[in-house]
């Protein structure tokens, strides 16, 4: 330890644990509620079950202000595409809650209607049973995530983010290397041909030339 | 989008989609207006973001097992969809009930009733940025929720009734759990008065927005506290009174005005009356039996069933093939809490319904919600969105 | 009772209709396709019945009904008295697999509208004269009629992309009187996206 660490207000850590640590206590839900479970998201709002013990009050209906997609209630066909593009919408990093029976499996509509559970048009971090379930479960399932988040690593995250960036980077500029040879090339010809018959337009209209 | 309007003027309006998926969409629906800087000059609804096969399932199963389902239709209030499915099913038998039976039903259903505006107006009172209503009327709620378990043993879908009965008698202590809840519903009424009364913000928001004149309401089919608010006194409980609605002492509010503020106020004015009817129905409960005693119709229970062959195969009978409605076609409408819930039921004789139709009372108030918000600006279409209360499960079925 | 005793007869002697015998608890007459439309006028504005709410339209379809012989489908219009309370009355009107065709009465009761709309959409009945007959509760590309007994229940249909709502805004507006000049280019859909979309199977 350092001796400025000493003096009291700093502690030192690793950079995972201290942003893993923020981002599981503020896990900002976008309820994506249909049906009656959202009514019950709705009671766990509310003072007798206060959400707010684990900083999730925030619910935010935008997505790009969210962390986590809690899917409450039936998807139907005819949402299906909603749903995965407010799941595309999303910024990193994201997690889904898949609540109550429906969203998990299609629940017992089991229908000519009924997506039967939401993983077969976005990925899902954790399901509650229940139709609908209490909200102790919410909390159960949000508890679960939160352990969730804790394994996560940011540094190796970030080295496979920029590894990829890096490769994509790489692949572009190939790719304009290609284009380029490529328009290059097209471009000669271009001139080429163009040179080619301006000379042969020449020797049209000066045809005693030709014989020399 | 660029439109020149009947008075001759070029105006370049605006679409701006609203939901399926929006804070102020309770449920799944969705609005796209066109808009001429904040004032909305059309709007077209869609529905069907819900649409969860309801008819189709119930062809599938037996009489008894579409009482889940009905559970799902407005989920607010829950086992009043089972009542009125039920006893659109005993009517058709021509049953009487036991009248601990009728008691209990009136009992549940004022209060799923009560439950039903309490979330209508808090989820109302949220969207004009009021959270403290919000909470004030989910803490009624919840204590009626607490009831739910001790009797059902769920919190929000509970299939309590049954053709021909209740699931089962209600627990010891039943009566004081209830008359606490009509007393904190009480308490938390004159907060609510108390929160939204003299308010200046709120009266802004609420009074003259989305109002709608009384013909018209009944051109489109609206019944219930939409309708109420608009000065029609017309309530199915007055009108062709069921479990003896009529000796109860009770009145039917009505609004004037027919506006987002009268409909706010008739539901809280109806929560009152409901308290009315529960406390009244309280004191005639007496001991009693609560199924009808016929195997063919109401499963024998668990006790009988272990003691004699007959109750035994009435079981088996009852849930391999389901009851033997009458065959014939049928429509009842019941007093739920959006309006009337009416289920029209075609049978064949057979124990699986021929067809069930349900029609859900939100769905004609939200087919004129354009009649209600063209003209007004943007966020009164929230305000009045909220007051007329779709129940997206109903809605969509 | 006595309402439906004394209405009978004189909807009997001018539209032709007949009792339902199917309906054993309330009141339904069976009438002819031809004489819907004056037959609900006439229950709506008449002092005898005064049926002023439309409170429901039902199709039902009978295929493979037990001792069932007649047209294969049915749709049932609810109605219920406002200013003489406890008086309802349903009208049916059969409807053959050949022609699949029912007046419409949305010019009479704006919520008839809607409901037509659902009966379209659940059973493929077409509503002449209808103004805007779109499906309502299933999707764009949705194909059949999902509550014909033929449907299987299991039968899914994958929506590719949201639909789309910009046509009906621009009818509703010209309906109002507005005439639509130009039309916004960004949320027209896109050709590639429109019926391919960003759900596949």
């Amino acid at each position: 330890m350092t001796p400025e660490a000493q003096e009291g207000n700093i502690f030192t850590s690793s950079l995972d644990f201290l942003v893993n640590w923020g981002r599981k206590n503020s896990l900002w839900p976008f309820p994506y509620g249909t049906a009656c479970c959202a009514i019950e998201f709705m009671s766990t709002e509310t003072a007798r079950y206060d959400l707010s013990r684990i900083g999730s009050e925030y619910v935010r209906f935008t997505p790009r202000q969210s962390d986590v997609l809690l899917v409450a209630g039936t998807i139907t066909y005819k949402q299906a595409p909603i749903l995965k593009r407010i799941y595309e919408q999303m910024a990193e990093p994201r997690w889904v809650i898949a609540m109550g029976a429906c969203a998990c499996s299609g629940g017992f509509y089991d229908c000519y209607c009924t997506v039967p559970g939401i993983d077969h048009i976005i990925p899902v971090d954790v399901y509650i049973g229940g139709c609908p379930p209490r909200p102790e479960s919410f909390f159960d399932a949000m508890f679960d995530l939160q352990k969730k988040v804790e394994d996560e690593s940011y540094m190796k995250q970030r080295a496979e983010r920029l590894k990829e960036q890096i490769e994509d980077i790489k692949r572009k500029s190939k790719e304009c290397r290609e284009d380029l040879v490529l328009r290059k090339n097209e471009a000669c010809e271009m001139v080429s041909n163009t040179v080619r018959s301006k000379v042969n337009d020449v020797l049209d209209v000066f045809p005693f030339k030709k014989g020399r | 989008m660029k439109v020149i309007a009947p008075n001759g003027d070029k105006l370049n309006l605006m679409p701006l989609n609203i939901g399926p998926s929006h804070g102020a969409t309770h449920g799944c629906l969705r609005y796209f207006c066109a808009l001429d800087g904040e004032s909305i000059v059309a709007t077209v609804g869609e529905i069907g973001y819900l649409h969860r096969g309801f008819e189709k399932m119930a062809e599938r199963g037996t009489w008894q097992q579409v009482v889940p389902y009905t559970d799902r239709l407005n989920y607010c209030s829950a086992m009043m969809n089972n009542i009125a499915y039920c006893r659109a099913v005993e009517n058709m038998f021509q049953l009487e009930l036991p009248e601990r039976t009728k008691i209990l039903r009136v009992i549940i259903s004022e209060l799923s009733r009560m439950a039903d505006h309490c979330i209508c107006v808090a989820a109302a009172a949220q969207d004009l940025g009021s959270t403290t209503g919000f909470f004030y009327l989910f803490d009624s709620r919840e204590m009626m929720m607490v009831i739910w378990e001790k009797l059902t043993g769920a919190r929000l879908t509970n299939s309590y009734a049954r053709i021909g009965g209740l699931y089962r008698d209600v627990y010891e202590g039943f009566e004081e759990d209830v008359l606490a809840v009509c007393k904190q519903a009480e308490k938390n009424l004159s907060d609510v008065h108390a929160c939204f009364d003299r308010n200046r913000i709120f009266l802004d928001r609420t009074v003259g927005i989305g109002a709608m004149k009384p013909e018209r309401a009944i051109q489109w089919g609206w019944t219930g506290p939409c309708l109420r608010a608009t000065g029609v006194a017309s309530d199915l409980r007055k009108d062709e009174p069921y479990y003896d609605y009529e000796t109860y002492d009770w009145n039917v509010v009505t609004g004037t005005a027919g506006d987002v503020y009268d409909r706010l106020m008739v539901r809280l004015a109806e929560i009152e009356e409901s308290i009315k009817i529960v406390r009244q129905a309280l004191k005639r409960l007496t001991p009693g039996p609560i199924d009808i005693m016929d195997p063919r119709i109401r499963v024998p229970s668990h006790a009988l069933a272990y003691q004699d062959i007959e109750s035994l195969i009435g079981r088996f009978k009852s849930v391999y093939e389901g009851v033997r409605v009458p065959a014939g076609e049928y429509y009842y409408g019941f007093e739920a809490a959006n309006g009337e819930l009416g289920f029209t039921l075609v049978s064949d004789g057979s124990g699986k319904p021929w067809r069930v139709k349900v029609r859900p009372p939100c769905f004609t108030q939200f087919a004129a919600f354009h009649e209600l918000v063209e003209g007004s600006m943007l966020t009164d279409s929230v305000a009045t969105l909220s007051s007329i209360n779709i129940i997206a499960g109903e809605l969509d079925r | 009772m006595n309402f439906f005793e004394t209405l009978f007869p004189v909807l009997e002697t001018k539209f032709n209709v007949e009792k339902d015998a199917s309906a054993h608890w309330d009141h339904s007459v069976i009438a002819k396709a031809s004489v819907l439309r004056d037959l609900i006028t006439f229950l709506k504005n008449d002092e005898s019945s005064k049926m002023e709410m439309l409170l429901d339209i039902v199709g039902i379809d009978y295929l493979g009904f037990q001792d069932y012989e007649g047209p294969r489908f049915a749709v049932e219009y609810v109605l219920k008295s406002i200013s003489r309370p406890g008086n309802r009355v349903r009208v049916k009107v059969f409807v053959s697999e050949q022609d699949l065709e029912v007046p419409t009465i949305s010019d009479l009761y704006p919520i008839a509208n809607w409901q037509e709309r659902e009966v379209y959409d659940q059973y493929g009945i077409i509503f002449t004269g209808h103004p805007d007959l779109r499906r309502i509760l299933n999707h764009v590309e949705f194909e059949g009629h999902p509550l014909r007994k033929d449907y299987p229940a299991h039968r899914r249909q994958w929506l590719s992309t949201n639909d789309f709502l910009l046509p009906a805004l621009e009818k509703r507006l010209e309906s109002k009187g507005y005439k639509v000049v130009e039309r916004s280019k960004e949320v027209l859909p896109n050709e590639d996206e429109y019926l391919t979309g960003s759900i596949q199977e």
